[in-house]
């Protein structure tokens, strides 16, 4: 019973999603589910462990290039890439999280931004030999087509992206539900009172942020696959933004709220920008908006209604039992 | 080996993009100083700082008038924005203020699109005069911006050093409730050194904007070498702010002669650098009050 309560928002939420499968255009489906995963790293580092950061691009690009340069160069199986890619993602993460994480929270996100346009310009101007500057890595030719299931083709491609974010999601909640996520909040609130119930604040950062990036990393490797085009217009600073976006329009720390985010923002998107070529000036605005209007975000407004609703159907459901207890005898 | 007047004129180019640097940086470093806050719009009131300089110098032909416009634009911008948004926000933490400077960055610049345009911009050099230093030629312009900075650095430290409203500037920067106690109104204090932030950004823009072309992203384009100014100096560190602009000026110039992509990898690397051996910068204070 514990177990099927512990999986039933997760079933409900991805059945939702399955839905909107059903409704409405592939690509649309495609994109809100890779951006989901894009997003849920920057809200456990946001929403957990206090960590704001603006450079979620710079991982994004890291693994979109990791699994693009596999293809390009190397192989034409794209599993293989998306591992490659990953890999790439934690690697990076291993060696910039020790020097990260001892920052200050508004030096992390200055540094986290500097690192995404730095990783933009060597895309960009350094590595132009085997990135092709502006004009990108074309794999989509690169890439064979998969047995059982054509992760090549967009039909199939949502089939890998949705067991993944249900993946993703089952560690998110697992992790909220685990030492080392209380641990991550604790880092959050009080780094002192943690370091004296003898857990290593720096050890728990660490950890936390090379799991949040590497889910970001992995985002990435699923648009290279997707997409089947990686230029460095992914980590342009014009783009550092969204996911910080994203996670404040769905909600701060909540499991949920980078899903329902992804679909409201996405949907804007593509709602919006058929009238208004400048994008831009709506993401600011909206940033500010919901910041300056109580910055809990849709979901967080959402959750206390839904889970008190929930609990009042359970109350009217316990006297009935009762009643018809007393009936019985 | 490089050769010397290559080399001279990169130090030149590089003293001049350390002042651009440093007028950006300096708003940045006194709005976290004074009221702990990370104004990443600045980077706005430097774009629109630029394109008032283009557009006055378009519709008059004096480029200086074009960049007084630009200061004044940007000093009232940025009054207004503190008024209206960020009056809210200094009560809360940084990150805060941080994610709402940064909208207002984002759709600042989606208003700068939607009024001057995609098409980067040219604006005319002011002063086309080349002088001959050690036989090597060397624009004046530069040399003007580079002496303008230093001015700029020694008014504000005559005004924080020698002013009464300068003195409760730096009294805020060490302890705010203290300097409210002392019955000075916090509040003015934060709208002033904002305006001055602005009107700082602002400048930089428009005394950058004859060097490189002017166009909408030109806040982005300037944010991480702004960014890794800061932190190497150090947060709300005017002094450690001068240092380092002028050192990531030198090292984006004599780097980019060196081997080009070095311009963007070496100030990126100094700070990674900076940052392993002393977390908080050259200059900043270790602790972070309130």
């Amino acid at each position: 019973m514990n177990v099927l309560r512990w999986w039933s928002g997760l079933l409900v939420a991805f059945a939702l999603l399955l839905l909107l499968r059903i409704t409405l255009p592939l690509p649309f489906n495609n994109e809100i589910v890779i951006f989901a995963i894009y997003v849920i790293g920057c809200n456990f580092l946001l929403g957990r462990v206090g960590f704001i950061s603006f450079g979620q691009p710079a991982y994004l690009a890291v693994g979109a290039y990791g699994t693009a340069f596999y293809l390009y160069y190397f192989g034409t199986n794209p599993f293989v890439g998306i591992l490659v890619g990953v890999i790439a993602g934690i690697v990076v993460a291993a060696i910039v999280g020790p020097l990260f994480v001892r920052l200050r929270s508004d030096y992390f996100a200055l540094v986290n931004l500097a690192l995404a346009v730095i990783i933009f310009f060597m895309m960009q101007k350094m590595l132009a030999t085997y990135t092709f500057g502006d004009n990108g890595l074309e794999l989509l030719t690169k890439m064979d087509s998969t047995p059982i299931i054509d992760i090549t083709r967009p039909e199939g491609f949502y089939v890998l992206a949705f067991v993944s974010a249900f993946g993703v999601w089952a560690l998110y909640k697992y992790l909220d539900d685990s030492v080392f996520g209380a641990c991550c909040l604790a880092a959050k609130v009080n780094e002192d009172k943690l370091r004296f119930l003898g857990y290593s604040n720096f050890g728990v950062r660490l950890m936390a942020f090379i799991v949040a990036n590497t889910t970001t990393a992995f985002a990435g490797t699923l648009y290279a696959i997707h997409q089947g085009l990686v230029s460095p217009e992914m980590s342009s600073p014009a783009r550092v933004a969204d996911p910080v976006v994203v996670t404040i329009l769905g909600g701060v720390g909540t499991l949920y709220g980078p899903l329902v985010g992804s679909v409201a923002f996405v949907g804007m998107k593509d709602l919006i920008s058929k009238y208004i070529g400048h994008w831009e000036l709506v993401v600011g605005v909206l940033l500010i908006f919901v910041m300056l209007a109580g910055e809990r975000g849709i979901w967080g407004s959402l959750e206390p209604l839904l889970r008190r609703w929930v609990l009042r159907q359970r109350e009217a459901e316990k006297p009935a039992v009762a009643d018809a207890g007393v009936k019985a005898r | 080996m490089i050769d010397p007047h290559l080399l001279l004129s990169g130090v030149i180019f590089g003293l001049s993009m350390g002042s651009v640097f440093f007028l950006m940086t300096l708003g940045l470093s006194l709005c976290f100083g004074l009221m702990r806050v990370i104004s990443m719009d600045q980077l706005l009131y430097y774009a629109v700082g630029a394109y008032l300089t283009y557009t006055v110098s378009m519709a008059i032909g004096n480029v200086w008038l074009g960049i007084l416009v630009g200061v004044l634009v940007s000093a009232l911008v940025g009054f207004v924005i503190e008024r209206l948004v960020f009056q809210r926000t200094y009560s809360r933490e940084i990150t805060f203020s941080m994610i709402i400077s940064f909208g207002l960055l984002i759709g600042g610049i989606g208003i700068i699109k939607a009024v001057w345009g995609l098409v980067p911009r040219p604006v005319p050099v002011p002063i086309e005069a080349q002088w001959n230093i050690l036989g090597t030629e060397v624009p004046v312009y530069r040399i003007v911006v580079v002496l303008i900075a230093v001015l700029v650095y020694a008014g504000i430290w005559a005004f924080l050093n020698k002013t009464i409203i300068g003195k409760a500037i730096r009294a805020g920067i060490e302890d705010v409730g203290h300097t409210e106690g002392l019955g000075i109104n916090v509040s003015r204090l934060f709208t002033l050194t904002f305006i001055l932030a602005g009107a700082l950004s602002g400048l930089a823009g428009g005394l950058h904007a004859p060097l490189i072309m002017v166009f909408p992203d030109m806040g982005l384009e300037i944010l991480a070498f702004a960014f890794m100014v800061v932190i190497i100096g150090g947060l709300g560190s005017i002094k450690g702010t001068f240092i380092s602009a002028f050192l990531v000026g030198q090292v984006v110039s004599i780097g980019s002669l060196v081997y080009a992509p070095l311009a963007q990898m070496a100030p990126f690397a100094i700070m990674l650098l900076i940052l392993l051996i002393k977390p908080t910068g050259l200059y900043g204070s270790a602790m972070l009050k309130r």
